[in-house]
């Protein structure tokens, strides 16, 4: 068996709350190979960005913690890696595109030098050969005369303009994994479309592995190659992206791929009604039943579903969903 | 240079607004005092011990105390736009060598409590901000309580008690001994001697505002974004804490700073006082006492135009430290 680039396995986060520990992530496994685009799906709250930061060893501790489990890069664990090593893993091998580029930039600082200090904490750089590198680098996410952009403030800048900056940072040690949580949540529709143009074109030159974290099916559907989707801080189905557009096998999969609203041109047609999954994403403290963290919002749920709490098995080649309705038909 | 273009017009704005603000003050501090019950000669007369009806008369029409109010306010007006701040009654000198020669004391004083105010309470701050719960971020919290509880002149007096008189270390007040030592660093080492209990205790209470300030622009800015940024990009504790937080935590600071810089007069009047430090506040206290109107009305004119150029010189330097400041 090959190595994979980055293999997490049966990890486990939790954070410390007045009601007692509480699990925001549990038996999280998945794979990433080299060069490839996974996506992260789910709501808000699900778990994803917390996995996102455990990637980097970021989560904020205290409250929170990895309590179980293993995060291999290249079979190497970062769950117990010293914070040295840590530092050096972190913009290197490992970095990331947060959702907030107007917040995620330091106010004070230039951006050729936000740029800059990235390269120089990693390589062995003179400044002026650093500051070369970011100039490159604002030229390759596309900003229009770097030269003099890298010279301003994050303040002067668009939020477009911002995040690319963001991208630029992230890339500018090459590194293995890139992880872009929601990157274009904060941006218009038309400059959401120029950065994952960007992030295409960007992989095919870097050859980076890229994790994308969303909510948005439609960006899933063009961008990645396989995708994971969780529900209350578990993988509950797993699949290359095809078959999670045609053929979504748990239900709240095929909630997710119904809630795309549908485009039409001819006046007459009555629009149908919007698609929403009924109820909120229960919160992690209400996951002490053992039953499936679904099964409230579920339609098709019937009497295991509240008794146990499905595992996650193979359904088709290269799939796996966690769902009772594809192994035990009601009976 | 095109850069440098809008920041002297606005700085050229600024002072022209300083100069009216200048002039409101004046006039309103002048009618103020004049209105005022009481006058220089009832006081001076008091402390010579009596006077003749003749005598008091006199010396009422020498300092023009007999005309009516609006010409001596008009008079005195005349003479501070000619740069003249006017004849101390009590001391017989001009007003403006009087400051002179006490503002060097009382700057002294300041500058020594409040930078190294800043100085420590930054440091606290920032250590403080970086492990909330610990020993010295409680310590911070409950000093902070403290001096802003405590009334100056008592934390003078108990430092006096302990480090004067119990544990004779430093000397009581004054800000010389008068032993005739002639030798420059013989006067630096009695000056600073003297300087160390009364920069102490007005020290003391800057520092309780200043830690726990730092403390918690510290604590808010590393929750930023930006800090998650920095750590995201694998730099090192020191470069994400005093680079990347610091320089934002420290606006706040700045801003107090330049305020408090501004009115160093009127904070130092009581351990000027208590100290018997040879300063602006003194005489501040001094003339009240006196009726000496031309002196407190300097002193007054004088605290204000620090006021509003430490305000212009802390606007100046935030244009340094936050690159946003210069386009808005």
């Amino acid at each position: 068996m090959t190595q994979n680039l980055l293999s997490v396995q049966d990890l486990e986060i939790s954070f410390r709350t007045v009601a007692g520990e509480v699990q925001v992530v549990r038996d999280l496994s998945f794979e990433l190979a080299q060069g490839e685009v996974l996506g992260i799906v789910g709501e808000s709250g699900c778990g994803k960005s917390i996995t996102a930061l455990s990637l980097l060893g970021l989560v904020p501790n205290p409250p929170g913690r990895v309590s179980k489990g293993r995060i291999l890069l290249e079979g190497e664990d970062i769950v117990t890696a010293s914070e040295r090593r840590l530092r050096q893993i972190r913009g290197n091998d490992i970095s990331m595109v947060f959702q907030e580029p107007m917040t995620s930039l330091n106010p004070v600082y230039s951006v050729g030098e936000q740029i800059a200090e990235t390269a120089r904490a990693h390589f062995n750089s003179s400044r002026s050969e650093a500051w070369e590198r970011a100039i490159e680098m604002l030229q390759l996410v596309g900003i229009p005369s770097p030269e003099r952009r890298a010279h301003e403030f994050p303040h002067q800048l668009s939020g477009g303009m911002r995040q690319r900056v963001m991208i630029a940072i992230a890339l500018v040690c090459e590194p293995k994994v890139l992880i872009a949580d929601e990157p274009t949540t904060a941006l218009d529709v038309t400059v959401q479309a120029q950065i994952f143009d960007l992030f295409r074109d960007l992989q095919h030159k870097i050859g980076a592995a890229i994790i994308l974290i969303t909510h948005d099916i439609g960006v899933v559907a063009q961008m990645t190659d396989r995708v994971i989707v969780m529900y209350a801080g578990r993988k509950i189905e797993e699949g290359p992206v095809s078959a999670f557009i045609t053929d979504p096998r748990h239900p709240y999969t095929r909630g997710l791929v119904n809630c795309i609203p549908r485009l039409s041109l001819d006046p007459s047609d009555d629009p149908e009604p919007l698609f929403e999954i009924p109820g909120v994403v229960p919160s992690p403290s209400d996951l002490s039943l053992p039953r499936c963290a679904f099964a409230p919002r579920c339609r098709n749920a019937f009497a295991l579903c509240l008794e146990k709490s499905p595992p996650l098995l193979p359904v088709a080649e290269g799939r796996a969903a966690a769902c009772w309705l594809e192994t035990e038909k009601p009976g | 240079m095109v850069k440098s273009a809008p920041v002297v017009k606005s700085v050229l704005r600024k002072i022209a607004s300083i100069l009216l603000l200048l002039l409101a003050v004046l006039v309103l501090n002048s009618v103020l005092i004049y209105a005022a019950p009481g006058d220089p000669v009832e006081a001076l007369v008091g402390e010579m011990g009596g006077a003749t009806p003749e005598l008091i008369a006199e010396l009422r029409a020498t300092y023009g105390l007999d005309r009516p109010l609006w010409q001596q306010i008009g008079v005195y007006l005349g003479n501070v736009v000619q740069g003249d701040l006017g004849h101390s009654l009590y001391y017989d000198q001009p007003v403006t060598t009087l400051i002179a020669s006490r503002i060097g004391p009382t700057l002294l004083l300041i500058t020594t409590a409040l930078f190294s105010a800043i100085i420590v309470g930054t440091i606290l701050g920032v250590f403080s901000a970086q492990r909330r719960n610990s020993t010295l971020s409680h310590f911070v919290t409950v000093l902070s309580l403290a001096g802003f509880s405590a009334p100056v002149f008592w934390i003078g007096i108990m430092l006096i008690l302990l480090l004067s008189v119990s544990f004779p270390i430093f000397p009581i007040s004054g800000m010389t001994s008068s032993d005739g030592t002639t030798s420059t660093l013989g006067y630096a080492m009695d000056v600073a001697h003297h300087l160390v209990l009364p920069a102490l205790t007005l020290g003391l209470i800057y520092l309780a505002f200043y830690s726990r300030l730092a403390r918690t622009s510290m604590i808010e800015v590393l929750e930023a974004d930006y800090i998650r940024t920095a750590r995201a990009k694998g730099l090192s504790r020191r470069s994400v804490v005093y680079k990347h937080a610091l320089r934002n935590a420290i606006l706040p600071i700045v801003t107090f700073a330049g305020l408090q810089f501004g009115q160093v007069i009127s904070g130092a009047v009581l351990v000027e006082t208590v100290f018997a430090w040879p300063g602006l506040g003194t005489l501040a206290f001094d003339s009240i006492l006196r009726r000496d109107t031309p002196t407190l009305l300097g002193i007054l004119f004088f605290s204000s135009l620090m006021v509003v150029v430490m305000n212009l010189l802390t606007d100046l330097l935030y244009r340094r430290i936050d690159p946003r400041i210069k386009t808005s």
